[in-house]
């Protein structure tokens, strides 16, 4: 058997050795409408954020500020209440049950 | 090495195909535990097909090292005696290695998005397997349209043909892959773009996901595009850095695109909005990335790059219309899901502005493409080729650029949603002044001081746009001061650091956005050193230079002290050697050189360049004339050094956004009251 011969079988077994002999694995979650939500209140945070240190640093007067801030916390308390309402539906069943 | 190199990339392919279909098969059954497993086989298939094009790619190196001229592609891109570092390149040097190359690269991106695939499982699976379609497609173009380990016919022949003289050159070793690193990684962003709007994804996290690769991805072109630049500043000895060559251009469309990809993405991280024009900006990314290497593969177009004319065209139009055709029919069975949560408020915000930035980019794009694309319809319609040249491309980029150049400054300064009239006296005031009086001073001053000084905006549009160009960096430069400077003083204030340490904790705090600001420092930087180009000149000895000739360009006096000649086994050379003298004062040698290559019996030029960082002295050996005097052209292109130092100052601040931010030190509540009166404005899981 020629060397290139032996290189050529010997990375085929040992690829397919990897690829079907996979041990345990994980498909993950599924990214429910709770998980979504609450991504997007991370991004709502974040934007609260943003524009208190905007504010602080000077970039935009006092009116300002409180409109943007008061959008932003309505948008969040939207969404928490929404998370609230799927986890206590999510939470209703489970104790049911039990 | 021929025979290891063929099958690794057939072995590659048919695990593409594997990892292609039994992906989406597994797709199709989610939930059932087989079509999982399999799945998972399907992901590891993909794993492995990057150890394939890895060992073809080293076959197809050692085959260069060990000058195997049975090779027809070793034969005709390398020779005996090439140095050790351009046998390497010769991996990337021709077409065949080239799309090897690109396969590799592709096949590394997927080796790490597949390794990865933890962060969120599903829409990995779905990137993986659009990713595989990919993969295909370069996989089947280089075992069976240009395969680089075709044997060659005829008799062994004792050496090469040797590589292309103009790429010998050390640059070339790292800017195709560095360009090639750019192009081909703009496909992960498409892959989960598409596999997001496949699997009607909800939400932005993706965008998360994909940021990083973006940019990248991102950084890697800048850099390869500039590296080129400087590759033909440095090699093709004309005295410049860009010449709207089509093959440049195919590098800077996906550039610009994915620039405008880069900003209206955050619309759609902090606001949800412009998920459609996102997708089709991302879309677009990949597919000029995949449409320029075609222009550079086909031969359609012609260009001084001229590295192939094949039949391969035909093969990237097919994938550049199926893709198309792929991609267009999920937008518009899924165009649904991607409306956006928010409408713009207002025209004076952050999101209008990244808006503006957009449109402009795409402008630039589609000018820049059109005037790639012109001489090649113009021939297929009228039957004779139009050349289009630099004034075409100018009339519009230096315009598009300068108003980019106010949105640069505008856009970090403005709210998002809206922005109020006393927002922007308090943001635009001092450095709006600091850049008129700038302006105003530049105006005032006599020419006679050099420069840019002088500069009577009435007189010329040239000096209008030197003006602006010049007053609008200043006023980028100083809100970009200012961010800093404002941001660095809260936490002083609340820390008690001093101004520095404030500035480095600002910096950690939001890497993205101070990691975006020193890009867009590098971008005034490097306008700066293109608004030098006006301020070119240049000189040509065209007698000749004997000993002691004097030939005076700028502030600079140059003595030819001698010429001379050289032979080795690569190349023969000749080159002048030439004093430069400021006043009576000798502050250099310089040696601009012609060599000649005997492989490929090709002549280049090499210039040599003496750089400051007020300007480049560049001196051209242009061969001999009747009586065998050397013919020195000398360029004086000041403040060329600025463009390269920006560069460095754009990728430091690329490098710098990819760093994780520190945690957030303030948390944030939504106050009670609020909560209580919050209707969910959705219902329905």
């Amino acid at each position: 058997m020629s060397f290139e011969l032996a290189c050529c079988l010997l990375a085929t077994l040992a690829a397919l050795f990897y690829i079907f002999f996979p041990g345990t694995f994980s498909v993950g979650r599924v990214k429910t409408r709770a998980s979504y939500l609450r991504e997007r209140k991370d991004v709502v945070y974040e934007n609260l954020r943003d524009l208190n240190f905007e504010f602080k640093a000077g970039k935009m007067p006092e009116s300002d500020y409180q409109s943007l801030k008061s959008s932003l916390q309505d948008e969040a308390a939207t969404l928490l209440a929404e998370i609230a309402r799927l986890e206590t539906k999510a939470d209703g069943p489970r104790k049911a049950r039990s | 090495m021929a025979q290891i190199g063929s099958f690794a990339l057939l072995l590659a392919l048919a695990l593409s195909i594997y990892s292609f279909g039994v992906g989406l098969l597994a797709l199709f059954f989610p939930g059932d535990p087989l079509w999982e497993r399999l799945g998972e086989t399907a992901r590891r298939a993909g794993v492995v097909v990057f150890g394939g094009v890895f060992l073809a790619a080293v076959a197809l190196v050692v085959a260069a090292f060990r000058n195997d001229f049975t090779i027809a592609y070793i034969f005709h891109h390398s020779n005996r005696d090439l140095p050790g570092r351009y046998k390497f390149a010769t991996l990337w040097s021709g077409q065949e290695g080239s799309l090897l190359f690109w396969s590799l690269l592709l096949a590394g991106y997927g080796f790490v998005l597949r390794l990865r695939y933890k962060t969120d499982p599903r829409l990995f699976a779905y990137a993986s397997v659009v990713l595989a379609g990919v993969q295909i497609f370069f996989l089947s173009l280089v075992n069976f349209a240009a395969n680089p380990f075709g044997l060659l016919e005829g008799p062994l022949r004792a050496d090469g043909s040797g590589l292309n003289p103009l790429l010998q050159y050390p640059e070339m070793v790292i800017h195709p892959p560095m360009l090639y690193l750019g192009y081909v990684g703009f496909t992960v962003p498409f892959a989960f773009a598409l596999g997001a709007l496949i699997m009607k994804y909800p939400g932005e996290k993706w965008i998360h996901i994909t940021r990083r690769w973006t940019m990248v991805t991102w950084g890697f072109l800048t850099c390869g595009i500039f590296l080129g630049a400087h590759w033909a500043y440095a090699v093709l000895g004309w005295g410049g850095y860009w010449g709207w060559d089509p093959v440049e251009n195919a590098s800077l469309m996906p550039w610009l695109v994915g620039t405008a990809f880069l900003h209206s993405v955050m619309m759609q991280e902090k606001r949800g909005m412009l998920k459609v024009w996102n997708m089709w900006l991302v879309f677009f990314t990949f597919w000029l990335a995949i449409w320029g290497t075609f222009l550079t593969r086909s031969g359609m177009i012609a260009s001084v790059h001229a590295f192939a004319q094949s039949a391969i065209g035909t093969w990237f139009a097919w994938f550049l219309g199926i893709s198309f055709a792929a991609f267009l029919f999920f937008f518009i069975k899924n165009k649904d899901h991607l409306k956006s949560e928010h409408k713009l408020e207002s025209l004076i915000s952050r999101e209008s502005s990244f808006l503006f930035n957009n449109l402009l980019f795409v402008l630039l794009c589609f000018t820049v493409a059109w005037g790639t694309w012109f001489p090649k319809i113009s021939e297929l319609v009228q039957g004779n080729k139009v050349t289009v040249g630099a004034p075409f491309y100018n009339r519009v980029a230096i315009p598009v650029a300068l108003l980019l150049l106010i949105l640069t400054a505008v856009g970090p300064l403005l709210a998002w949603r809206k922005t109020s009239f006393e927002s922007l006296r308090r943001n635009f005031a001092w450095p709006t002044l600091g850049a008129a009086a700038v302006m105003a001073f530049l105006m005032i001053t006599p020419p006679s001081w050099g420069g840019p000084f002088g500069l009577r905006p009435w007189q010329d549009i040239s000096y209008f746009y030197s003006l602006m160009a010049i007053g609008l960096c200043v006023l980028v430069t100083l809100t970009i001061a200012s961010e800093f400077y404002r941001g660095g003083k809260v936490i002083s204030g609340h820390t008690g650091q001093g101004m520095f340490a404030s500035l480095v904790q600002l910096t950690h705090r939001n890497t993205r956005r101070y990691g975006g600001y020193l890009v867009h420092f590098g971008v005034v930087v490097v306008i700066i050193g293109l608004a030098g180009a006006a301020f070119n000149q240049d000189k040509e000895s065209e007698k000749g230079m004997d000993y002691g000739d004097k030939m005076t360009i700028g502030s600079y006096t140059l003595v030819c002290r001698s010429y001379t000649q050289d032979d080795g086994p690569n190349m023969a050379s000749e080159w002048a050697v030439i004093d430069v003298y400021q006043g009576d004062k000798k502050i250099d040698t310089m040696n601009p050189v012609r060599e000649f290559y005997k492989a490929s019996q090709q002549a280049s030029t090499k210039p040599d360049i003496r750089s400051s960082l007020k300007e480049d002295l560049y001196l051209v050996y242009e061969g001999q004339n009747e009586k065998g005097l050397p013919i020195i052209r000398a360029h004086l292109n000041p403040l060329v050094m600025w463009i390269w130092l920006g560069v460095i100052i754009i990728l430091g601040g690329t490098a710098l956004a990819l760093i994780p931010n520190a945690p957030a030190p303030v948390r944030i509540a939504v106050p009670a009251r609020r909560m209580e009166q919050a209707v969910p404005a959705v219902t329905g899981d």
